[in-house]
């Protein structure tokens, strides 16, 4: 009976009851294209960053220019870490080549990189295997190509293990690909394009001991942060450096750590635009309601005669206000999720092939407290004051 | 205190403050009407009936004196008691019939009973009735604005009595209708006391006034006379 009466009010005034959930429209839409943008992309992010390894950090000096020759670290150093700090269970060698990469009559310049076992990210692969202890152990001349430097390698398609690629003068046999990467938002490829051995590497190309940069793995992953403190501690020892010169680390939870970060401020400015236009609908709302009950007096004095209850006249228009912002609320949300379902698809899905469904429930939800908070917060002093109204001068209100 | 009285207004005063002025609408009012009584109240504006009205309309408070209302006394009780004296005991008809104007005959009349938290087929049940008891049982889903004046009253009427109360409390019923309309409406008041009704009229029209068994004249704040009307079985409550 309240909600019938409440909806005849509200269809009977259509262009008001229009025109004042704009504001509620406008909000509720705007938060949700964005959360269901945001999770797209923040799923896609985490799916590009869970290939990465946990167990393990990268040390590089931090500048390259002038310091350098002074804080690069030698291939002797690594051995030293791993025997003098604690938690760390292996050091390699990072360190990357730009060669002319060739497969008979197709080339291409591709960088060759060190890795080792377990690599540092976990890529899928699309043929053959990743590289094995044995190769790393025995510095075999074998490498993994990436799915970039397959296609223009290997145009014709293909298994390829065991086919032989030469980069300058020497010769490498493939034994996996790389599986076509997801782009992801953020675009980053954790894999070189063709991964050798790091000992392949060390034999072929660190002259003189100085390596650029170096990959740890450690134990216990739980103390990644203060094993990356000791590692640069032992460096600086080692090296003897300055006091200027300095070393950075990267690790998957410091780079995870720096996309939440993003995230969280994104999440604060849809908070920040949701409460803005919560107070500025809801004013909306508080304004047609009172005007409402102003037109109404005689209907509420009529009611109150006939013995209505306080309670019963402010449940009511506490309805009326509920129905109202339901609407607007409910409206924004739908356009919301069309407006960010589509171009999460035509964007984010095209791009890093990242499909997830969007967050029904969430926006439900978001949409619900929408509703509710302005149906509360400015809703509530209408009806009180329709409640309150004394029969006798409502009845004779003009 | 016999239970046959429908109203028994005991030395009611009210007076209205206005800043550091107080204005006496009602200054000493000895009322008691019998059920089944048919009682006028007149006056010119000013003579304090419409205060009168609300204090029995169970409105407003009176400032001293008492009143009983169908054996119970009513005098001192807050809003939310009163609104269940009117709901219970009291139908109002109004000079501007009142109407919710988006509803239809059946559920305007239905209205008092939702109110009493009656379920909606009881209510939709008593409601056709009670618009049969006036005569509108074909009416029942027209809106107000497609009904005439008359009908509009007698949906009101309707509306008064749903409740089956121990008063119908009319407020110049007449007053938007025209002299043959009125004559309808008054010759359903009186179908209705004769029926066993106890109806208490407002109205400054002495026609209309007739039309009841007894007249109540205001003045000042005062009953300046209570007479049965000529004519009829004479009544005074002196």
């Amino acid at each position: 009976m309240y909600f019938e009466e409440a909806l005849r009010v509200l269809v009977a005034n259509k262009m008001r009851t229009f025109l004042t959930t704009i504001g509620l429209i406008i909000g509720v839409f705007a938060v949700i294209s964005i959360e269901v943008l945001g999770h797209s992309m923040a799923g896609s992010i985490s799916e590009t960053l869970g290939a990465l390894a946990d167990n393990s950090f990268v040390v590089f000096p931090g500048s390259f220019q002038g310091n350098f020759e002074r804080a690069a670290m030698r291939l002797s150093d690594l051995s030293n870490i791993v025997a003098t700090v604690p938690n760390v269970a292996t050091a390699v060698p990072i360190g990357g080549q730009r060669e002319l990469v060739r497969y008979a009559h197709n080339v291409g310049r591709f960088t060759l990189s060190s890795d080792s076992n377990p690599p540092f990210a976990n890529l899928p692969l699309a043929y053959g295997s990743y590289l094995s202890d044995d190769d790393i152990a025995n510095a075999r001349d074998v490498g993994v190509i990436s799915w970039r430097a397959y296609q223009r390698l290997f145009p014709a398609g293909g298994d390829p293990t065991g086919e032989s690629i030469y980069a300058g003068t020497h010769r490498y046999v493939v034994v996996g690909v790389l599986a076509e990467p997801r782009r992801g938002v953020l675009n980053v490829n954790f894999g070189g394009d063709v991964s050798i051995p790091y000992t392949t590497y060390v034999r072929e190309f660190v002259h003189g001991d100085r390596i650029f940069a170096a990959r740890f793995t450690v134990r216990d992953s739980s103390t990644i942060p203060q094993t990356e403190v000791a590692v640069i501690k032992r460096i600086r020892e080692l090296r003897q450096v300055a006091k200027d010169v300095t070393y950075q680390t990267f690790d998957k939870a410091a780079f995870t750590g720096g996309v939440n970060s993003i995230f969280t401020a994104v999440t604060i400015v849809v908070a920040l635009i949701g409460a803005v236009s919560l107070i500025v609908a809801g004013i909306g709302v508080m304004n047609i309601m009172l005007v409402s009950i102003n037109e109404r007096t005689r209907e509420i004095g009529t009611r109150k005669a006939i013995g209505a209850r306080r309670g019963q006249i402010l449940w009511q228009f506490l309805i009326e206000a509920a129905l109202l912002s339901s609407f607007g609320c409910f409206v924004g949300m739908a356009l919301g999720l069309i407006a960010g379902g589509t171009i999460n698809n035509v964007y984010i899905v095209k791009l890093t092939g990242y499909t997830a469904a969007p967050p029904y429930l969430q926006a439900f939800l978001i949409t619900i407290a929408f509703a509710a908070i302005v149906t509360f917060a400015f809703g509530l002093y209408p009806a009180f004051r329709a409640a309150s109204l004394d029969p006798i001068e409502a009845l004779r209100y003009e | 205190m016999s239970s046959a009285l429908a109203l028994d207004l005991a030395q009611i005063t009210k007076t209205y403050k206005s800043g550091s002025l107080e204005v006496p609408a009602l200054q000493g009012v000895d009322l008691r009407v019998e059920r089944g009584e048919y009682v006028a109240i007149m006056g010119p504006s000013g003579s304090g009936k419409s205060t009168m009205m609300n204090i029995i309309g169970c409105l407003d408070r009176p400032t001293t004196g008492s009143y009983h209302l169908d054996g119970e006394d009513v005098s001192r009780l807050d809003d939310n008691a009163l609104a269940t004296i009117r709901l219970r005991k009291l139908g109002f008809v109004f000079q501007g019939f009142n109407l919710l104007a988006r509803t239809d005959a059946l559920k305007n009349v239905a209205l008092p009973l939702f109110y009493a938290g009656i379920g909606a087929r009881e209510r939709d049940r008593r409601a056709m009735a009670t618009l049969q008891e006036v005569g509108l049982a074909d009416r029942a889903r027209h809106k107000p604005s497609e009904l005439s004046g008359g009908q509009q009253q007698r949906v009101a009427i309707a509306r008064a009595l749903v409740n089956d109360p121990a008063v119908l409390l009319a407020d110049e019923p007449t007053g938007n209708l025209d002299t043959r309309t009125s004559a309808d409406i008054m010759s359903l008041f009186d179908a209705l006391h004769a029926g066993g009704r106890t109806i208490i009229m407002v109205t400054h029209d002495e026609s209309i006034a007739r039309n009841a068994r007894r007249i109540v004249r205001l003045l000042d704040g005062r009953i300046v006379a209570d007479d049965a009307v000529a004519g009829d079985r004479s009544f005074t409550s002196f």
